[in-house]
């Protein structure tokens, strides 16, 4: 699709050059006509003057030099006439031996060319009878100066119409600019939604775009909506199945089923099973992952919080530390990522000596996420199925298990990549590249 | 070692507070967040467990007017919202550890331990030591020169308690209100008794009587 300023430019210029053109064609064949006109008169009365000028002569008629125009008597000096009678012509001294025609009707000619010198010959052709026979007297001017003028009107012309037309362009280019800015805005603001730096377009624009902003606005609202509310739902359904299984886990364990062992341990590992994937499943589902294009991550806001948190939990005697450069904002959701760095890290504390480490940083490609500890670590040959056995979600598992398996949802969510590494400070190092979005 | 389980779920109750009751911990349960705002502030609980969804008032709104009104106690919330971001409110408002449903019986049992220690300035080991003692809270016995000594279950509440409250000097009254929950007949007698008991089987000088003040865990060989 061209953009709106091409196709107006485009349109601008065309309708310009065409009228442009038509009118300054049209002005030049109105001053031309109009100045042959004033010629004309001017042609008429030198004719009238030569027919004067004809007197009555002994061998007939003859012109009475004095009252001829002295220019009819210089040679080639753009004034000329010829006399026709019935019998023979005679021609002014003017034209030299030069042949100018008789034009066919009375009236005014032009486009005569009078070789050699190229004069071009504004003519008129008169026919009156006098003496007794009929004369027609045909007088010429030289038009090429006048010509040439014109040629050079013409080209200042189009001169001028070129430099108004870039000039219309220009102004027509700022104009467009100027109104279109909302458009721009709008784009910059969706951009920004996109990068998770706002969450709602701005309403303040023109009425012609208020329709767009206020359906984009409703549909953000929508989405953000019905995500909280499918949230809340699942909340409650989690509520809902969460209590009473952990009536029955207590019950599976407890003393009234001494008695019975193996139907302790059926209950119990299937109750497990139970547990394992509700708490997989509910996780899952509430990941909000791209569908919210407003949501973003302070991490200066938020990481306190979750590493007292992981702190409390994990007693004084881990050393929490992270490396995340200031006013860092990750473009996802709060909630997702909460939970992403919350497994890792809960993961890496319950494994780790002394010392957990976690780092953002921002990379060419998107961000790159990883938590190191000093416990014991996996040993490369195990990493792979560590990282399988999350994946798979009817199997048993802990510790590395189930955390890892609900990072690798979220991670699969937004299209990063998780690798297992060994540590720099001997233990696991968990390494999440997030693409940019 | 007194306990309040404010849980709305009645079958969940029950079973906590009957296994709680096994463990040696007197319990009280309540199943209104409004009751619980009260009750919290005016019994001198040693732990708290808390319910997040409750009728009547909000777990983290009654967990936020405790903290505001100074109640120490440290509290274990129990919800079915296990998100990372509902755990870190949760501990924002004050909680001191957050156990998510479904959980294990052991696995409550555990935290509660942890927490009471880490409440009592003690560090993070498996069995609880004072003066030359070592208490196993799980078999509910005591170690003395390696030696196991069987324990009675109120023998062993009364010693946990001592022992975690090693060199003070408590009352009657503080001891009959820290071992038995709001229903019991608190009849100073029967502490005489269990003290006797406790003293016969570890030796005089483990618990010392200060008159007309109270008793003094003093340990073994200490």
């Amino acid at each position: 699709m061209k953009s709106i300023q091409g196709r107006l430019s485009l349109g601008l210029v065309a309708v310009l050059v065409v009228v442009g053109l038509g009118f300054a064609q049209l002005g030049l064949w109105l001053f031309e006509v109009g100045l042959q006109r004033y010629l004309e008169s001017g042609l008429r009365k030198e004719s009238e003057n030569l027919l004067v000028a004809l007197v009555r002569g002994p061998n007939g008629p003859q012109l009475d030099e004095r009252r001829v125009s002295a220019a009819y008597q210089r040679p080639l000096s753009g004034y000329y006439f010829r006399i026709d009678f019935e019998h023979g012509s005679w021609r002014s001294r003017s034209l030299w031996d030069l042949e100018m025609p008789k034009p066919s009707r009375p009236g005014l000619e032009s486009g005569h060319q009078l070789a050699p010198e190229g004069q071009q010959l504004l003519v008129l052709r008169a026919d009156y009878r006098r003496l007794g026979q009929d004369i027609s007297i045909s007088v010429a001017q030289d038009y090429s100066p006048v010509r040439d003028g014109f040629r050079r009107l013409e080209q200042i012309g189009l001169g001028l119409g070129l430099v108004a037309l870039l000039l219309i362009l220009v102004l027509q280019r700022v104009t467009v600019t100027r109104s279109l800015r909302p458009l721009e805005r709008a784009r910059r603001q969706i951009a920004q939604l996109q990068q998770g730096r706002r969450s709602q377009l701005d309403e303040q624009v023109p009425s012609e775009l208020e329709p767009l902003v206020a359906q984009i606005n409703h549909l953000l609202a929508h989405t953000e909506d019905s995500l909280r509310r499918s949230r809340n739902a699942l909340g409650n359904l989690g509520h809902a199945l969460k209590t009473p299984l952990a009536v029955l886990l207590s019950l599976a364990s407890s003393e009234r089923l001494k008695d019975q062992p193996e139907v302790r341990a059926q209950l119990q590992a299937q109750l497990e099973q139970i547990q394992q994937r509700l708490a997989r499943e509910l996780n899952r589902a509430r990941l909000a992952g791209d569908a919210l294009p407003g949501a973003q991550f302070d991490c200066d806001a938020e990481l306190p919080g979750l590493l007292a948190t992981l702190g409390m939990i994990h007693g004084e005697g881990l050393a929490l530390r992270s490396e995340v450069p200031p006013g860092l904002l990750l473009p996802w959701d709060r909630e997702d990522l909460l939970e992403l760095l919350g497994n890792l890290l809960d993961n890496a504390c319950k494994w780790a000596d002394s010392e957990v480490r976690l780092a953002i940083a921002q990379t060419a490609e998107g961000y790159r996420v990883w938590v190191d500890d000093d416990g014991p670590g996996i040993p490369e040959g195990a990493r792979q199925s560590v990282l399988e056995r999350g994946s798979r979600l009817d199997e048993q598992v802990d510790g590395h298990g189930l955390g890892l398996g609900i990072v690798r949802d979220i991670v699969e969510a937004w299209g990063g990549q998780l690798t297992l590494q060994e540590s720099p400070q001997g233990g696991l190092r968990v390494d999440v590249h997030l693409p940019r979005r | 070692m007194r306990l309040l389980l404010v849980e709305d779920n009645v079958p969940l109750a029950d079973e906590l507070t009957a296994s709680l009751q096994r463990q040696g911990y007197a319990v009280d349960w309540l199943a209104d967040g409004r009751d619980a705002v009260y009750q919290g502030q005016s019994e001198p609980y040693d732990l708290i467990i808390l319910d997040l969804g409750l009728p009547g008032l909000p777990g983290l709104e009654v967990l936020a007017q405790w903290r505001a009104s100074g109640l120490l106690a440290p509290v274990l919330i129990l919800t079915a919202r296990g998100s990372w971001a509902e755990r870190i409110e949760g501990l924002k408002a004050g909680a001191d550890d957050y156990l998510s449903k479904p959980f294990h019986p052991e696995e409550l049992q555990l935290r509660i331990q942890a927490l009471v220690r880490r409440a009592r300035g003690l560090a993070n080991q498996p069995r609880l030591e004072a003066a030359g003692l070592h208490l196993d809270e799980a078999r509910q016995c005591v170690t003395r020169d390696g030696l196991d000594v069987q324990l009675t279950a109120a023998e062993f509440r009364l010693l946990r308690y001592f022992m975690l409250h090693p060199q003070q000097i408590l009352s009657k009254g503080h001891l009959a209100e820290h071992l038995y929950d709001g229903e019991t007949e608190r009849d100073s007698n029967v502490l005489e008794v269990h003290v006797n008991h406790l003293r016969r089987k570890l030796g005089r000088s483990v618990i010392e009587t200060h008159r007309g003040q109270g008793y003094r865990y003093a340990g073994y060989g200490g």
